[in-house]
């Protein structure tokens, strides 16, 4: 297999190093003695699937402290796609080699949406059944986690196992489990899985629908089979496994840097933010922790770089002292820090200036909304004195090339606020101008906002393409010298809309476009909006249902069933907030502010010291 | 301190990028600790410079850098703290102090060894050489900077060896490198292929070296710029 691979197929494909294997770092346990084997597959580019924090951790944690095995695959470009089909080269891990088919669990993580064409794909190179009903007693389980699996029901066809929260909670457990059931058949074993917290079987549930479409009721399908699936949770993470020993890649993959996991969590309640609300509470390593760990990562790969990974690494409680033990310990050898998100103030902008060894070109800032009242709606506690502060700290500083991230197609959103967008613009050129020689560059990226399940928005409907359009021609209407305008694509902002808030019945549309040649759909130049769309007409599934239509706090959603610790009750209250115009404050700063989480999952916030709460309005 | 190594890529490397490869050396010479010296300004990085560029799908058995030291520290030291340390698939063969006014790899490396193992079962290589040898001009289209452009190689191949033995079959091509004519591995392919070796027999394609061609010798880029301590 391998030699084949080397000497007839890697040299006819681009970026062969993605397909080779053999990096500094692979752990390649002994295949026959070792228990249940499993092979994380991520259903992207080899460059963006070894960027990804959690694989790298699931893959220590696995290989070194469990007897268990995990190899990895990740989605071949679609020149290697074509040559595998036209040689009869299965999917293959990139430790031993071995076909996917050879494994007894195939895990794929779900960071996007519209990555499950690619899994659909990777499983037919395999040769593995695409769905669940058609895998028999000697075909691997097909398990799945990661942020989009918290609302696992769209994939319920194709994936047997779902993870719902921190993998490293329960997958040593899960493995365990299939070691000790692997003797019973496929069905008897899940049934045996499926008693473990955070574990979702979807084929032992079933669900009934109201002929108005939403759902009637879901109910399990055994009696031993929970109703409920709550989410696992890391409680300690400064004891938790991370690994010193990461993969070093040898071709260049996007976050191609030793990488510190500081925080997991964000308690600031963006009304809109995803990962907010789904990895709560906060919970931090200790400085001690994170500098030891800086050291044994940089020792195993010779990084020349750190970057301070987390939902607001700013809102690390020992961010300043932390940052500037790792400059003082590792910068005279030319190795460098760096903060990849940016809180909108100055403080953070004084920071990332004493520590950015990369020239200062670009500054990324995130005031999401054009006008106050809109910032308000959806709780990002930034005022415009704030940003403002924080674009004149970095063009002071000599800065000379600003990014400003914002949403359009928020819930209430005006023209008025659009307009606030670019008047903001044209004010953050004017202070940038005061302190540059040079006319500053602005950039401002758009992205269409996407309501997600589990966030108080997820009651509110999506713009529809139209509306976004309009609004993406009504920005673009007068031109502005210096400040550069783009947008994200609304028809892929759509599909990423039906899939977040979809259910089962998404599960024939999605094989169809798969069947009709959809994959890579996160990259624009594959991704074909037609395609789909002809899937759902040949399926007879409305793709407006999920999009474009208000919910009412009545309805079943299709994610009902999984408990995040957050309630109903919390998220309704943030929704009403919302739509008041007022705020709520950082849980951090003021006490409980009751979203559950933490009586319910028994955890706690967890905050290592520091005192960077003091530098904060 | 300056110091050139010769080193060696196996061919389960042979996929990698110049900087792939540039990244890999840097990230060894962090790993073993070696007091590198940096570059001043703002975004100091390693005073590392590299010999010609290794092309991807190729293996090579010598390849040089430069490396400046901002301490001193034994040859032999760094050779064996290195070879801890680097990739199973990349071994460092040899190192010497070198003057800090010696020339870069770059300025004079001017001659490359390729080496073609050929599946002779149905081909005569010595009637190949000799037809080789005996005409005026090799043209080929430039795969290089003017893609497309007729470009002669004759003038550039400097000799041909031929290993022909029982065990294997190997051409091995002394070509130009830069000066007066930059031959790339691909378009010697293209050269055997117009001249009756087709491609299906090539089975494998190594760098043997690079060399400093002075007259009619040829100096590794170590020879001569040796400093004894």
């Amino acid at each position: 297999m391998k030699d084949k691979l080397y000497r007839d197929i890697l040299p006819r494909v681009s970026k062969p190093a993605r397909y080779a294997g053999n990096e500094l770092n692979i752990i390649k346990k002994e295949w026959e003695t070792s228990r249940t084997k499993m092979v994380f597959a991520f259903p992207d580019v080899y460059e963006i699937g070894m960027s990804h924090i959690g694989g790298r951790i699931l893959y220590g944690l696995i290989n070194e402290k469990t007897d268990h095995i995990m190899e990895r695959s990740y989605a071949p470009w679609p020149d290697m796609e074509a040559i595998m089909r036209e040689e009869n080269v299965p999917l293959y891990s990139l430790e031993s080699f071995r076909p996917l088919a050879d494994f007894d669990i195939v895990g794929f993580s779900l960071q996007y949406e519209l990555s499950i064409t690619n899994i659909l794909n990777m499983l037919d190179l395999s040769g593995i059944p695409l769905k669940s009903e058609q895998r028999g007693e000697d075909d691997p389980l097909i398990v799945a986690g990661g942020p989009v699996a918290f609302n696992p029901e769209p994939f319920a066809d194709f994936i047997d196992v779902f993870f719902i929260g921190d993998g490293e909670e329960v997958l040593p457990e899960f493995l365990d489990a299939y070691y000790n059931h692997r003797h019973l058949n496929r069905q008897e074993c899940l049934l045996k899985l499926a008693a473990i917290e955070g574990i979702y079987i979807p084929q032992l549930y079933g669900v009934e629908y109201l002929p108005d479409n939403t759902i009637k009721s879901r109910q399990p399908l055994y009696t031993e089979v929970p109703s409920v699936v709550r989410k696992r949770v890391v409680a300690d993470l400064d004891k938790a496994y991370y690994p010193d020993k990461p993969i070093l890649p040898y071709m260049e993959i996007i976050h191609d840097r030793a990488v510190l996991e500081v925080m997991r969590g964000c308690q600031r309640g963006c009304r809109f933010c995803h990962a907010g609300m789904v990895y709560r509470p906060t919970r931090e390593r200790s400085m001690d922790t994170l500098t030891e760990q800086a050291r044994n990562q940089l020792l195993h790969t010779g990084y020349e770089e750190i970057s301070l990974a987390s939902l607001s690494t700013l809102d690390y409680s020992a961010v300043d002292q932390l940052v500037k033990g790792l400059v003082a310990e590792h910068g005279p050898r030319g190795i460098g820090v760096a903060l990849p998100s940016l809180r909108v103030d100055a403080f953070s902008i004084e920071l990332a200036n004493e520590v950015q060894k990369v020239r200062k070109t670009t500054l990324t800032l995130a005031p999401e909304a054009g006008s106050q009242r809109l910032r308000d709606v959806i709780n990002k506690n930034v005022d415009t004195e704030q940003l403002l502060a924080a674009v004149e700290a970095a063009f002071k500083s000599g800065w000379m090339a600003l990014k400003l991230y914002f949403m359009i197609g928020l819930p209430t959103e005006t023209r008025e606020d659009l307009d606030g967008i670019l008047t903001l613009l044209d004010e953050v050129k004017r202070v940038g101008n005061q302190y540059s020689r040079r006319p500053v560059e602005i950039r401002a990226s758009m992205a269409c906002f996407v309501p997600k399940p589990h966030t108080p928005f997820q009651w509110q409907p999506q713009n529809s393409i139209a509306e976004l359009e309009e609004k993406i021609a009504w920005m673009k209407k007068s031109k502005r010298k210096h400040i550069k305008l783009s947008f994200h694509d609304s028809q892929t902002s759509y599909l990423e809309g039906v899939i977040a808030r979809g259910d089962r019945r998404l599960g024939k549309v999605i094989l169809t476009a798969w069947q009709k040649g959809a994959r890579f759909d996160g990259w624009s130049e594959y991704f074909s909006f037609e395609r789909w769309m002809q899937a759902f007409n040949e399926c007879q599934v409305e793709p407006d249902f999920y999009v474009t239509r208000p919910r009412s706090y009545s309805e079943i959603m299709p994610w009902d069933f999984i408990d995040i610790g957050v309630t109903k009750e919390f998220l309704i209250e943030e929704n009403e907030l919302a739509m008041a115009v007022v705020l709520s404050p950082d849980c951090r700063q003021v006490g409980c502010t009751g979203c559950g989480v933490c009586t319910s999952l028994e955890v706690d916030l967890d905050i290592r010291g520091g005192d960077n709460f003091a530098h904060q309005s | 301190m300056r110091i050139r190594v010769e080193y060696e890529v196996k061919s389960e490397l042979r996929f990698l990028s110049n900087l792939d490869m540039m990244n890999v050396i840097q990230r060894a010479l962090r790993r073993g600790n070696i007091p590198y010296a940096l570059s001043e300004g703002f975004n100091p990085h390693i005073r590392l410079s590299m010999g010609t560029v290794l092309p991807v799908g190729l293996w090579g058995q010598r390849e040089y850098f430069d490396l400046e030291l901002a301490a001193p520290m034994s040859i032999e030291d760094f050779v064996s703290k290195m070879n801890v340390v680097l990739p199973p698939a990349i071994k460092i063969n040899q190192a010497s102090k070198i003057e800090q006014s010696t020339p870069a790899l770059m300025k004079v490396i001017n001659a490359t060894a390729y080496v073609f193992v050929i599946n002779s079962d149905n081909f005569d290589v010595s009637a190949w050489r000799d037809q080789v040898l005996n005409q005026d001009i090799l043209t080929v289209k430039s795969r290089g900077k003017k893609k497309g452009i007729d470009k002669d190689l004759k003038k550039g191949i400097y000799k041909i060896e031929l290993i022909n033995n029982e065990l294997e079959t190997k051409i091995i091509l002394w070509v130009s490198s830069g000066e007066p004519v930059n031959i790339r591995y691909d378009e010697l392919l293209d050269m055997m292929q117009q001249t009756g070796l087709d491609s299906s027999l090539v089975i494998d394609v190594y760098r043997q070296g690079n060399y400093i061609k002075v007259g009619e010798r040829f100096y590794s880029p170590l020879e001569k710029v040796k400093v004894f301590e």
